[in-house]
């Protein structure tokens, strides 16, 4: 990796004179064999997906150190390093990448790269350095660990937050360069830069791409990590393997599932940035020539809503005492698959201009598209109530609550939920009979009132449980193999997806590398139709995980060449107290505020 | 023979993506191409070659057929038949290659008779024709009534290199807001008793607002609703019908929200 590194910084250092050169240059050069495009295509994907994991499984690492520190549970601090760990595998592979993919811009797409470079140089460096820091705050992270437990925990966990912080700054320098290409701000009509920097990398959709990202890193590394331990769990010899890996894909799944119910608003918003900056992309992107894209989205969303409850259903069979609660499968499949269906309809097929000011009665399209999204606003706001019932009756499955006050707490949680239901529905009928303005409305008060629904479920939730009586511990193993399956479905449903909305993200520019100011006028500038692009993304989807497994494998050797060593050994999970479904911090268990206690 | 879960595991992954990858590939397939772009430099191409290109450019992206018109008087600018032969007569020492290339590319250096300088710069956006396109059009313009003999070499280097990539059309983001913009027109600036745009309204006593954005600057617009008379008055519609004091009636905000509707229509 430090080589990485190195050829990194050496390569932008040249990179001046490579500017200097390039008037000299041609504009494009041909990648042989496959072209250019889809070697860039290829290799960017590959360290988006990397990225994207180095990002999103330490994010979730810390959460899960800083539950272990507060409640002293060493099964939480023994799977957090076990996160980083794996993160660190992939760090050599994300560097290589984008080494990778910096020599393809600078060799193959010369004038462009000059042009990015004309604007964003100054951004190189702090990337490259935010690189070597966040390196560096990892490496110390991981090898730390023991070093840094007991009363240093403190400082360990400190260490985690910062290395998330240098990760995020990364991808927020990464998206400034992507999201300019897409929304281009802050230049003159001849595409030179008008005054600082800055204006470029504020340019309109950063911010909602920053967030979007964020987010879908977080569910990125949840699924991946849960397909992981669901991997183990399918080889594993020992029914305390099993346990143990049972319960690293809840927690994995558990994550992914929390951060994926916020993604369909932070999608929205940054649609919604899309139409503002310019309205033909807008079209372009949900009624042009991708209109198509977004039934696939659909029915990937589906599945991993579908997926995910049934996940944990499955998962309510280990728990005895959850039969209780059976009978609510039948209805919450029907919203869902009615949800499901809805979502997936075409609103918007290929359409031209005019068509699309037509649609909304008005000369601005923008509100049209909101407006006939209120049904699928409607639809996914059920979808996420629905998945939210599932996880509390998860949660709930073998306890029975010891609280006089029982009665009266679920009423208020149910009517809070009825009611999230009605005003979604309400605003969602409702919509159709007023104007496009104030149809906009209405969707913040339908996000209101699902969030409000699930905060007050929860305040009543977690103490009306609290020291409930239990029915039976969780069986962790016990659960169904297919379960597994569903861990691995939703993991490569939501890299494909990733794949999809990165051709969806570069698609929209068309023919421009930069929209409306650098023309694309290789051999490549049509946009492919999404069969293509399929092909595609599969192909980088299986190229991704091979590299994961193998990368995976190498650790496993690792491992195997320490055993009996001094390597983390995994503390015995615990199957014992009723507070197990619950992943929030339980009150403490034998506390020793740090490392695990097995460890001599 | 057990079969080693890597192996179940691969074949699912392979199942379920192959799965997506079928449907992907069962349901319409729409390419988007990017509009042609004439590029005829470096290629060997025929005089009637050009012309036919030039044509095609006339009536497509260069959007002239908005204004002008071939045969009859245009909307807003001359008719330009036998321009051909007419352009090498406007100033003395001038060839009407010359004149052709000046008209294109600074409009306002010659204005003809009776009409005022509101032709944009071909080469600039919002039209932003590169330089094989400005090549063309000459080309075709000459073929009306004169000799086609324009090289490329006449067209100067820079034609369509402003922007990095070339034919730019740089989307100029103005902070109005389109939406109240609309407003304005129909409501308190009254446009729409004079004009019609898109949809709304229909009046012809000033020029058809439809397409305005696709063959004029933001620049012009803003000036034209502050000084109506100084922008030059549209040919064929009469002298100071359009009021002078949108300046003193209309407010910044309105001011602004109306160019950014204004620029909504193409
Ligand atoms: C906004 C309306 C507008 C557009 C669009 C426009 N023109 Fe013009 N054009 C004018 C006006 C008005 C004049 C007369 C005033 C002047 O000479 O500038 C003119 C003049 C000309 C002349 C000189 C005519 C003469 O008789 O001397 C030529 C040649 C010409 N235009 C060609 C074009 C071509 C080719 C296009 C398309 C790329 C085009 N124009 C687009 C408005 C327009
Ligand atoms: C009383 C009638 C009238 C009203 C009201 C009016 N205009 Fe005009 N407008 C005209 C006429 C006539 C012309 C053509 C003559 C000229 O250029 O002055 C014109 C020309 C224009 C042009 C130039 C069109 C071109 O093809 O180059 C623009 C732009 C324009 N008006 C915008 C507006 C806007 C915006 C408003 C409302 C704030 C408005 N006008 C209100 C009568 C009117
Ligand atoms: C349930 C809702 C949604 C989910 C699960 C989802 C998921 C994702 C994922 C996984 C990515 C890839 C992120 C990455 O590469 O790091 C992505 C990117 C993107 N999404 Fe969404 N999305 C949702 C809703 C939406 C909506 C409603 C829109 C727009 C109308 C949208 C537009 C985009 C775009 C344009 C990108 C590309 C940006 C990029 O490169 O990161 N998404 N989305």
């Amino acid at each position: 990796m430090a080589l990485a590194v190195v050829a990194f910084l050496t390569l932008l250092s040249v990179l001046p004179a490579v500017a200097q050169d390039a008037a000299k240059e041609p504009a494009y050069r041909a990648f042989p064999l496959i072209g250019s495009r889809l070697a860039v295509w290829a290799v960017a994907q590959l360290h988006l997906n990397f990225a994207a994991f180095i990002l999103g499984v330490p994010i979730f690492a810390v959460i899960i150190e800083i539950i272990g520190w507060r409640t002293g549970d060493a099964r939480y601090d023994w799977l957090s390093h076990e996160f980083v760990k794996l993160t660190f595998a992939a760090f050599s592979t994300t560097a290589l990448l984008g080494a990778l993919l910096l020599f393809l811009f600078v060799g193959y797409y010369p004038k462009f790269w000059t042009y990015m470079t004309s604007i964003f140089f100054p951004t190189y460096w702090v990337y490259a350095l935010l690189f070597f820091a966040e390196t560096f705050t990892v490496y110390v992270w991981y090898y730390g660990w023991d070093w840094l437990s007991g009363p240093r925990k403190g400082i360990h966990v400190g260490l985690g937050v910062l290395s998330n912080l240098f990760g995020t700054a990364i991808l927020l320098v990464a998206n400034s360069w992507v999201t300019f290409m897409i929304s281009p701000a802050g230049i003159d009509e001849s595409g030179a830069l008008k005054g600082s920097v800055w204006a470029a990398i504020n340019n309109f959709t950063w911010m909602p791409i920053n967030i979007h990202r964020l987010i879908a890193n977080i569910v990125f590394g949840g699924t991946i990590a849960a397909a992981y331990a669901a991997f183990r769990f399918l080889g594993a010899k020992t029914d305390e393997e099993r346990a143990r890996y049972d319960w690293m894909g809840y927690i994995g799944n558990f994550v992914a599932l929390s951060a994926f119910i916020v993604l369909p608003f932070a999608g929205y918003y940054l649609g919604r940035e899309i139409y503002a900056f310019n309205q033909t992309m807008g079209i372009t992107m949900m009624g042009g020539f991708m209109s198509w894209l977004w039934i696939i989205q659909a029915i990937l969303i589906g599945v991993l809503f579908m997926g995910s409850n049934y996940y944990l259903w499955l998962g309510m069979e280990r728990i005895p005492g959850s039969e209780r609660y059976r009978r609510y499968v039948p209805i919450m499949i029907g919203i869902l698959a009615f949800g499901f269906m809805v979502w997936a309809t075409p609103r918007s097929m290929v359409i031209t201009l005019d068509e699309a000011r037509a649609m909304g009665g008005t000369h601005h399209p923008v509100l049209g598209f909101l407006g006939v999204m209120s049904a699928k606003n409607t639809a996914v706001n059920m979808m996420i109530l629905t998945t939210f019932l599932s996880f509390v009756l998860y949660r709930r499955a073998n306890r029975i609550s010891t609280k006089s006050w029982v009665g009266a707490g679920m009423i208020v949680q149910w009517v809070a939920l009825g009611l999230a239901a009605v005003v979604v529905v309400f605003y969602g009928v409702y919509g159709y009979f007023v104007e496009s303005m104030v149809r906009i409305g209405f969707s913040v008060y339908q996000v209101l009132a699902v969030l409000g629904a699930i905060g007050v479920v929860m305040a009543i939730d977690i103490p009306m449980f609290k020291g409930a009586r239990s029915t039976g511990t969780i069986r962790w193993g016990t659960i169904a193999p297919r379960s597994q399956y569903v861990l691995i479905l939703l993991a490569v449903t939501f890299t494909w997806l990733m794949g999809l909305m990165g051709f969806a993200r570069s698609g929209i520019r068309q023919h421009w590398h930069v929209y409306g100011v650098m023309r694309d006028s290789s051999v490549d500038a049509v946009t492919p139709a999404i069969g293509y692009a399929a092909n595609m993304i599969t192909i980088v989807t299986i190229a991704f995980f091979a590299l994961v497994m193998f990368i995976f494998w190498l650790g496993g050797l690792g491992e195997k060449g320490m055993a009996g060593g001094s390597g983390h050994h995994a503390p015995a999970p615990v199957f014992a107290g009723g507070s197990d479904a619950d992943p929030t911090p339980a009150p403490s268990r034998e506390s020793t505020g740090g490392r695990s206690p097995q460890r001599s | 023979m057990r079969v080693p879960v890597a192996v179940k595991v691969g074949a699912f992954a392979l199942f379920v993506m192959g799965t997506y990858t079928y449907y992907a590939n069962s349901i319409p397939q729409i390419q988007s191409k990017p509009p042609a772009e004439l590029s005829l430099e470096g290629g060997n191409v025929t005089p009637a070659q050009l012309v036919k290109a030039g044509e095609e450019t006339f009536k497509t992206k260069g959007t002239c057929e908005i204004c002008h018109r071939i045969g009859q008087k245009g909307t807003r600018a001359p008719d330009l038949a036998g321009i051909g032969s007419r352009a090498g007569k406007v100033k003395a020492g001038q060839s009407a290659k010359a004149y052709i290339i000046e008209s294109l590319l600074q409009p306002g250096a010659h204005l003809v008779e009776g009409y005022p300088n509101i032709m944009p710069q071909v080469d600039k956006p919002p039209i932003a024709l590169n330089r094989s396109e400005v090549w063309a059009l000459t080309a075709f313009l000459e073929s009306l009534g004169g000799t086609v003999d324009v090289k490329l070499d006449d067209i100067p280097k820079t034609v369509g290199a402003g922007a990095a990539g070339g034919g730019a059309t740089a989307e100029l983001k103005l902070p109005g807001d389109a939406k109240a913009g609309e407003a304005i027109f129909t409501g308190k600036g009254g446009c729409i008793a004079c004009h019609k745009a898109g949809k709304i309204g229909a009046s012809p006593v000033g020029p058809d607002l439809s397409q305005i954005a696709k063959i004029q600057t933001p620049d012009y617009l803003m000036r034209k609703i502050l000084d109506p008379a100084g922008a030059g008055t549209v040919a064929g519609f009469p002298k100071g019908v359009m009021p002078p004091m949108f300046g003193q009636t209309l407010t910044a905000k309105d001011y602004m929200d109306l160019v950014a509707f204004l620029m909504t229509l193409k």
